[in-house]
Parts: C-alpha cells; structure tokens; sequence
C-alpha cells in the first residue's frame, strides 16, 4: 500500500464530483442491498438475506451497477444524476483488472444521445488527468464504429456478416473454434474478442460505438441500421467504460426484462427474482444517456499503472481466508 | 485425455485443438460490457511452432492432455531437432527444433531435463528456473570504475548473451533466471 497512491485516487474522486457538480448533476446514493435487480444474463450476483425475527427473511442482492435504483430516479424527474459507488459481480476471474468488488461511477444527462456523451466523457477525464498520466490515456478520443474496427482490423465487414452462419463461417476462416450450438452472441464474441479486440489502436483512447443490435441491451437502436446506440471507452486496450443513449420504450423495456430473465432462469448459478414493479416505475422514463465507468480501472490508467492492485487497497484475492 | 473447463485453463496447459496438440503460451480473462466471460488464449501448435489466437467461454470444455514428465539427458541438437535420451530406460526421444524458440540457449550436452511426453510423442521441454552458465566472453570491467549498478554484457557457454554486473570475468559459472534471461547471482566454482 503507498500512501502516495491513496492521496492520489482521493483527490481524484473528489475531482469527479467537482466536474458533475458544476455541471448540474445532482449526486445520489441508491441502495447498494436490494430485493431484485434487472436481469441480465452475463452477470453472476452476489446473494444474501435479510433476516427479520418478525417478518421472516427476504432474499437480497448486492447490486451489480447502480443502473436500477438511478433509472426509477429518472423515471420520477430527478434530472441529470450521477454516482459513485460499490458494485459487485460474481463469478468472475479476480485478475490485474477484475475485482468482484470494484467502484463504479456512472451518469445520467436526459434529452441527449451517446454521442453527446462522449463529449462529457473527454471533459471528465481531461479535467482529471494528473501530470503522470500518459499521454495515450489522454484526451482527445479516437473513435471508431464497430463497423470500421471489423474493416480496418479484420479486413471484412461486419454488416454484411451478422447471421449465424456468416458468423460461424468467419470463425472457420481464421481457424478459431466455433460451434453451430454456440448461441449468436458467443459466436460474435469469439470473433471479436479474438481477431479485433487484442488489435484495437492504444495510441489514444478509443470510443467504439454501434455494437450490434442483436447484443441485447437497454440501449436504443440506430433507427433503420442492425447497430445500438452504444459505444464503450477503450484506454490502453482496457476496457473502461459502456455507455448507451437508453431505451424509452417501456414495452421493449418489458421485452429485454423478460427474455433475460428466463435466460437467467436456466443458465445463471444466483437465479434473480424479477420484479414487474421495476418495469412499473419506469413510466415516465425520460430520453436521456448513461454511462459507466469502472473507477478503479481508470484511476489505474490515470496513474500510469498497469492493473488495479494497489488502487484496490485490499484485492479479495488477498484478503481471502 | 481429460476435460478442462476453459476458465480454469493456465499458462503452460497442455490442450488439444483440432487433434492437435497445443501449449497455452498466454491467456487472459475478458468479460465484455454486455456479455458472458471469456478466456483468450495464445496457443502455440507443439508440432509446428504456429500460433493459434482462441477464444472459450470459460464455461467451455476443452481437451486437456494427460503429459508425463519423463527425466532425461540432453545429448545433441542436429539442427532440425534435440535428441534425448530416458535416464532410465535409455530410450531415445527426439523433438522438432520448429516449435522450440530460443531452446538452444539453456540446453547443455550431457545435462538432465524434463522432457514432456504425450502417448509417444515428445511435445515440450521443461527447463529448471535456474540454470548456471560458463561465461565464455567477458570484456574486462573499465579500472577503477565503481560505480554501484554499472553492468556489461557477456556471453554464456550456449551462445546467450546475459546482462551482468560489471565484476563478472571470462571463465565464471552465473546463474540466470531461464523466463526472463536476466543474471541471478555469481557461483563460486
């Protein structure tokens, strides 16, 4: 542990705060235990229960993001909002950059885009640059479609390609193993966590936007294109932060809730328990982006270091009995 | 033959591709923003020395190959391949130089290593962490210069050329640390 460090990462954190709050955000702090969460099929949750000697004991969840208590904010006219918090996810391998107990800062700004958002991004991050942060974590961003990423990295595009079998066939082509019982988006994946991922350009920060549609989100859809309004933050090839102009239709709200929950029920190890209710509050949801970013994996860039150890004061990896 | 679940595979695991066998030479874990968790894995084809780029679902099986450590003499590398020979049976192992980056330059005639054995294949090469080198080619230290940390190259008796620290002379034994060459200690013959 260097004290240094921990000065460093304070006064940093306290800069993100100045930044929102000059701009109108209001801060807030939504419950980190709750008693459902939106299901999303790719994370594994933390479970625990709340025990009442007089109303018998509730299941509760540790949050995986403060995206569903700062939805039901906005959806009540909140306004522009944003937080810094604990988040955590299971079942994931504790590394240089994961830590199943990590912080997260994230944002909402109603009636713009993601791309408006990107601009925020890059102010945020300028204004919090230390001396030492290397240049190729700087601002400005380099971006990039996820179209282009597939034309210049791949050599092919990735629109003409989207179905199964194009998919599939691509993997063949570059002799990574893929199955036909593998669903779309593991098919997807493997392609482009293989061929374009490792060969994303780390001179800069990189903005890669329109992930396919099919990848199903809460992000809205490009209008008449297969692409989500959706980019994520790239620095030093890590990635840092996901972000969507989010989806206002309650009814395709309803739909994604429903398909990942039972994508939930048969494949997750912590099965949620889903709740109509969130869908309830969301009336009124404003258009409006959100973003996230994972602090700590930022403060590291920021830092000039290689991996969120030593900015996780006590990694679990350490801690663990 | 055994299974292996991707997310429990490390470097250095021996898999089977396409009924081939690989090494894992790198591997890192990847959780998309929106997506299950991933491993991707450098492998390098122990055949030909190609490297093959994958990507499991860490809850994948792969095929792990069940390999045996088989101790054995270095005898003589013939340019296209290393030969062994079993300590104890005196059987006699080949392995294609191809796959073998850099081996020359830990292999000493007449010394024991590890070869790793598949059925009656010969896949890989397992060196100790340290090995200890003859330094054949030392240029004298500069008299008279001490300052603390200055250091020199010099060449071993396999042809590797060692950072050292400026004391060490032609005709010392030096221990090197095999994954990142660099000079460990002297040994005082």
């Amino acid at each position: 542990m260097v004290v240094e460090i921990i000065k460093k990462c304070s006064s940093i954190k306290k800069e993100i705060r100045n930044f929102f709050d000059s701009r109108g955000f209001l801060e807030v702090e939504t419950p980190l235990l709750s008693p459902h969460l939106i299901p999303e099929s790719s994370i594994e949750n933390f479970k625990t229960d709340l025990i009442s000697p007089y109303k018998g004991n509730s299941p509760l969840f540790l949050t995986p993001s403060p995206e569903i208590w700062m939805k039901q904010l906005l959806a009540r006219g909140s306004g522009d909002i944003y937080q810094i918090c604990k988040s955590f996810r299971n079942s994931e391998q504790i590394s240089a950059i994961h830590n199943p107990e990590f912080t997260m800062l994230e944002w909402y700004k109603t009636g713009i885009t993601s791309d408006a958002n990107i601009k925020i991004c890059e102010d945020l991050i300028d204004s919090i640059s230390l001396s030492e942060t290397p240049q190729k974590c700087r601002p400005p961003f380099r971006v990039m479609t996820m179209e282009e990423a597939f034309r210049e990295l791949g050599g092919f595009s990735l629109e003409e390609n989207l179905d199964s079998e194009s998919l599939l066939g691509l993997l063949s082509d570059h002799n990574i193993p893929g199955s036909s019982n593998d669903s779309w988006e593991v098919l997807f994946h493997k392609l482009f966590l293989t061929l374009i991922e490792p060969e994303l350009p780390t001179e800069k920060p990189l903005v890669l936007k329109n992930y396919p549609s099919r990848l199903s989100t809460l992000a809205a859809d490009v209008t008449g294109t297969p692409w989500s309004d959706r980019w994520e933050l790239y620095i030093n090839g890590i990635e840092i932060a996901n972000c969507y102009t989010e989806e206002t239709d309650l009814k395709k709200m309803q739909n994604y809730y429903q398909n990942e929950t039972s994508i939930k029920a048969a494949e997750a190890v912590i099965p949620v328990v889903s709740s109509e209710k969130w869908l309830a509050g969301m009336a009124g949801f404003p258009s409006c982006s959100g973003s996230a970013i994972g602090v700590d994996r930022l403060l590291a860039a920021l830092l000039g270091m290689k991996g969120i150890q030593g900015v996780i004061l006590f990694p679990l990896d350490d801690i663990l009995l | 033959m055994g299974q292996i679940k991707a997310g429990a595979i490390a470097k250095g695991t021996f898999l089977l591709e396409k009924d081939t066998p690989f090494i894992v030479v790198e591997r890192e874990f990847v959780n998309p923003g929106k997506g299950s968790a991933f491993a991707r894995l450098k492998l390098k084809n122990l055949r030909t020395g190609a490297v093959l780029k994958v990507t499991h679902k860490t809850q994948d099986a792969v095929e792990e190959i069940d390999v045996e450590d088989v101790s054995s003499q270095f005898l003589y590398s013939d340019g296209e391949s290393y030969h062994f020979m079993n300590t104890v049976t005196f059987e006699q192992y080949e392995i294609p130089m191809v796959s073998m980056e850099d081996m020359q330059y830990f292999l000493k005639e007449g010394e024991s290593y590890k070869v790793v054995r598949w059925g009656n294949e010969s896949l890989d090469i397992k060196l100790p962490p340290k090995i200890d080198f003859l330094v054949t080619e030392a240029e004298d230290g500069v008299k008279g210069d001490t300052v603390q940390g200055a250091t020199k190259y010099v060449k071993v008796e396999t042809g590797l050329t060692v950072k050292v620290p400026i004391f060490i002379k032609e005709g010392e034994t030096i221990r090197v640390n095999v994954e990142t060459k660099e000079y460990q200690e002297r040994i005082n013959n």
